[in-house]
């Protein structure tokens, strides 16, 4: 029973306090935590003097030691209701990064579709579990996916079997409700081969407080499977959101992701998709819409491993306030996958003169019959775009909200959940609408 | 090898080297003691480790940091060694034919020292000043005061620093107000003692209204252990001024197992000080094992503007880590980015840029573009351009593709009677063509055959 002794960064032992290893009565579980909580200890918080974290400090963040809740508290349903997307057969709430079956709802899924707790599903689906739990997610350099793996008790799993459709959206909803805590959600996806799934995985709050949610979610998906996922971002103004999202794409299978990130006062989104089999493809689509002292950061990773694989990423920010936006796009092309098609967009608006933007978009190629671009852009409204809607007889205010509402809506409208592209409007409309 | 001989300092580096060159110089106290500090400050510093390319670690105390021909004094062109004019010969570089032909004023630098300058005369009676630092450290020590390290000051970075500690020689240029100057300036830079680092220092100076265009050509003959070569260029733009800068560069690159070759680790940045300044760089990198080097503008100025066109071409296993800087201050500062890398062999190429608008930079706007090509299967291409802005009445675009030559493209040439070997030259041309446009003629012509020869037998 090894109990945690001296992690070499202060923050990192505060934030791990309590957190033991060994109790796991499966031993791979057992072995992945405590090699997790090993790389924790190790590692230090990140500080803009890392590469990867040169535009967001945390330092904020580090200033309070944040604890796993207690006290299980139980919101009503009638708090819950809000973020119940209709569409969705299956739903699974977690509070404060506990399972809340009594907020779940279960519509009846069609054979070969599992959505259930991880500690629930380790009884049934063991085996799935253990060949990809901890497995995509990689924590040997990442600090905070070193933690939440250490930290694993409970969360999400999504199953679908070979060749099987889910017929509605299943909803993964993490909901913090108290000042201070920290919470550890954990999502594990798995679309076996042929299989098609729609998920849409949110993170939101029922307070105004200061809390952390570090998140990861692992994603694997068979020769030939679908996914399609939404990962909707709307925490509190004051909390903190950092989260890993690990996805594993093999031969012909198929990614989508659509990421809006509205909440927290810093938040920083990693997503990796290896394409670890040949045809496999991958669209990732973003929206960043923060305003305030709020920074957000999208850190994105393409890795083209196989030949014939193929990529579409747009990214876009809308940045009014004093706010800080960061995006940090690479797509990597490995030696011998060629004929690769990667295309990659980072388009940024400012709304106002305190707004600021970093965006670095990257290539790394070493194939040479694939086809890669890049572009990037940080701007304003056009004039010109103004010009034309005054001439039409709109204000120019009116006129700006109608064109920052058009450059978001965008992304959302390849959301595939008709509600939540309803929902997202009209929060990007209220957002951007500033007095007329 | 060529033989002349060399009046070399003992290996190492530390104080008392440093003394020595100053004094070798006759250098006044105030420049011992910036170069002195600029030594300590390096003492305090680590090697960058975070560019994209591989190299043993260098020993700094096994390089020569001070090497001289012995001192002659020159009247024309004709008393220069003839030893060391074969070696030119050599190179094909008829510095005298060229000089006539193409009334071009050569400041040529052997081994560190200013041997021959010519067309000093015609350069003095618009009142230009063109000679090796070395000579404006003694004839104009106060403009060379003002201006040295003003631009890239003695502790901005690890090979920097090392610079301001030891450079040797390196080129002055002094263009006074509303003096357009009256033929493009040109130093042909060459290294010759095997394992004596170079570290020229250029410094050039436009007054209000002035302008230039100034030319550095390099070769370097075979060697095979690696060659330091860590040189600071700075430019300095006054109100009104424009200062024109392009680079071929050609330096022994290491065999085809990739043994030996040049390590170019250079700082190049220019400062546009003034009001509606302008410097623009053009770049073409066939050579050296490794380059390091990313010739930035400092837009300081109202509406100055700064532009970046470079070519690098890496074969074998050379590796190079270029790009720019443009970091906007001053209000409707204007920028532009055409970089084009091409990679073959086993080499790795990476493009590496910022952009910064600064939050009082109203209405600057940029546009960059970086294209990448590779040819075969083992080369790497990267691209990580880094963008900053601060002020949103800023304007900037980045666009970046990789592509190869495409099958279609050559059969095309091909059936018009066209081979492989020359329809790729002819690609490539066209590929570079946005940058090669800058080149001032001759450079343009020799960059073209330069790109031709150093893919030679890539393209099979």
């Amino acid at each position: 029973m090894s109990t945690v002794v001296g992690a070499t960064h202060p923050y990192i032992a505060s934030l791990l306090n309590g957190c033991e290893s060994g109790h796991d009565q499966l031993s791979w579980l057992g072995e992945r935590r405590a090699a997790a909580l090993e790389r924790a200890n190790a590692l230090a918080v990140p500080t803009t003097r890392d590469e990867e974290w040169r535009f967001t400090d945390i330092t904020p963040l580090t200033r309070v030691p944040f604890q796993p809740a207690v006290a299980v508290p139980h919101p009503g349903a009638d708090d819950v209701a809000k973020f119940i997307i209709p569409e969705a057969g299956v739903r699974l709430t977690f509070v404060d990064g506990m399972f809340a079956p009594e907020l779940s709802a279960n519509a009846g899924l069609p054979y070969g579709v599992v959505v259930t707790s991880l500690a629930a599903g380790l009884a049934t689906h063991g085996s799935v579990i253990e060949r990809h739990l901890a497995r995509h997610a990689r924590f040997e350099q990442d600090v905070f996916a070193a933690l939440n793996t250490a930290r694993l008790r409970d969360g999400a799993l999504v199953w679908v079997a070979k060749n099987q459709q889910c017929p509605t959206p299943v909803q993964l909803l993490f909901l913090s409700t108290q000042k201070a805590v920290a919470a550890y959600p954990r999502c594990l996806v798995v679309a076996e081969a042929g299989a098609e799934l729609t998920l849409v995985e949110e993170y939101a709050s029922l307070v105004d407080n200061a809390y952390f949610t570090d998140a990861v979610t692992e994603v694997a998906i068979g020769d030939g499977a679908q996914v399609r996922h939404v990962r909707l971002q709307r925490e509190a103004r004051d909390a903190f959101h950092i989260a890993t999202c690990a996805v594993a794409l093999a031969k012909d299978a198929n990614y989508a992701s659509h990421a809006i990130t509205l909440g927290a006062r810093i938040s920083r989104h990693d997503l990796s998709v290896r394409q670890g089999g040949e045809g496999a493809e991958a669209r990732l689509d973003g929206l960043t819409l923060i305003g305030g002292r709020q920074l957000a950061d999208t850190h994105t990773l393409l890795d083209h491993g196989r030949p014939n694989g193929r990529s579409r990423q747009l990214h876009k920010c809308i940045v009014g306030g004093a706010a800080h936006a960061v995006f940090s796009g690479k797509i990597a092309v490995a030696p011998g996958a060629q004929l690769t098609d990667s295309a990659q967009e980072s388009r940024n608006l400012l709304l106002s003169n305190k707004a600021h933007v970093d965006t670095k978009p990257q290539l790394e190629i070493f194939a040479d019959d694939v086809k890669c671009a890049h572009g990037a852009t940080v701007g304003q409204l056009e004039a010109e775009h103004l010009f034309y809607l005054q001439s039409r007889g709109l204000s120019e205010q009116r006129a700006r909200n109608l064109l920052t509402y058009a450059f978001g809506a965008e992304v959302i409208d390849g959301i595939p959940v008709p509600s939540l592209v309803e929902q997202l409007e009209e929060t990007v409309l209220a957002e951007t609408q500033s007095a007329e | 090898m060529t033989d002349i001989e060399a009046e070399t300092a003992p290996r190492g580096l530390n104080e008392d080297i440093i003394r020595l060159i100053s004094a070798k110089k006759h250098e006044p106290e105030w420049l011992l003691e910036l170069r002195l500090k600029a030594y300590r400050h390096w003492l305090t510093m680590a090697e960058p480790g975070w560019p994209n390319v591989k190299y043993p670690k260098i020993d700094f105390q096994n390089v020569i940091y001070y090497s001289a021909p012995k001192p002659k004094k020159l009247k024309s062109m004709d008393e220069v060694d003839p030893e060391l004019l074969r070696t030119f010969e050599k190179l094909g570089v008829p510095m005298n034919e060229r000089a006539a032909l193409a009334g071009v004023a050569v400041d040529v630098i052997f081994d560190s020292v200013s041997v021959a300058t010519t067309y000093k005369q015609k350069l003095a009676e618009v009142g230009v000043i063109f000679c090796s630092i070395s000579e404006a450290v003694r004839d104009h020590p106060d403009l060379v005061r003002k201006y040295l390290g003003t631009v890239v000051p003695p502790g901005d970075n690890y090979y920097a620093a090392l610079n301001s500690a030891v450079f040797t020689d390196g080129s002055f240029c002094f263009i006074p107000k509303g003096v357009k100057c009256p033929m493009e300036l040109s130093t042909y830079f060459r290294i010759n003692t095997q394992e004596s680092g170079q570290f020229e220092r250029t410094l050039i100076i436009a007054e209000e209204g002035a302008s230039v265009s100034y030319l550095e050509g390099c070769t370097a003959p075979k060697f095979d252990s690696n060659q330091l070569h860590a040189a600071v260029v700075e430019l300095v733009a006054l109100d009104d001024a424009d200062i024109k800068y392009s680079t071929v560069q050609n330096w022994y690159a290491g065999n085809e197992q990739g043994v030996g070759g040049i390590y170019n680790f250079v700082t190049k940045r220019g400062l546009c000080k003034g009001a509606n300044s302008k410097i623009s760089w053009t770049q073409v990198e066939t050579g050296s094992a490794i380059t390091w080097k990313y010739p930035s503008c400092v837009l300081l100025g109202d509406n100055s503007i700064g532009e970046f066109y470079s070519v690098a071409l890496t074969n074998h296993h050379q590796q190079a880590d270029t790009g720019t800087k443009m970091v906007h201050i001053g209000r409707n500062t204007r920028s532009r980015i055409i970089s084009k890398g091409i990679s073959a062999g086993q080499s790795n190429n990476s493009y590496r840029g910022l952009v910064k608008i600064g939050a009082r930079a109203e209405g600057a706007r940029n546009f960059s573009q970086c294209d990448s090509m590779l040819i075969g299967t083992k080369c790497g291409a990267n691209t990580f351009p880094y963008i900053q802005v601060h002020n949103n009445s800023a304007k900037v675009e980045h666009e970046a593709t990789t592509s190869k030559i495409g099958e279609d493209q050559l059969f095309y040439l091909a059936q018009r009677g066209i081979g492989a070997e020359e329809a790729v030259s002819m690609i490539i041309n066209g590929f570079c063509r946005d940058v090669f446009q800058q080149l001032p003629m001759e450079f343009a012509v020799e960059a073209t055959k330069l790109l031709g020869l150093k893919l030679e037998g890539s393209v099979g």
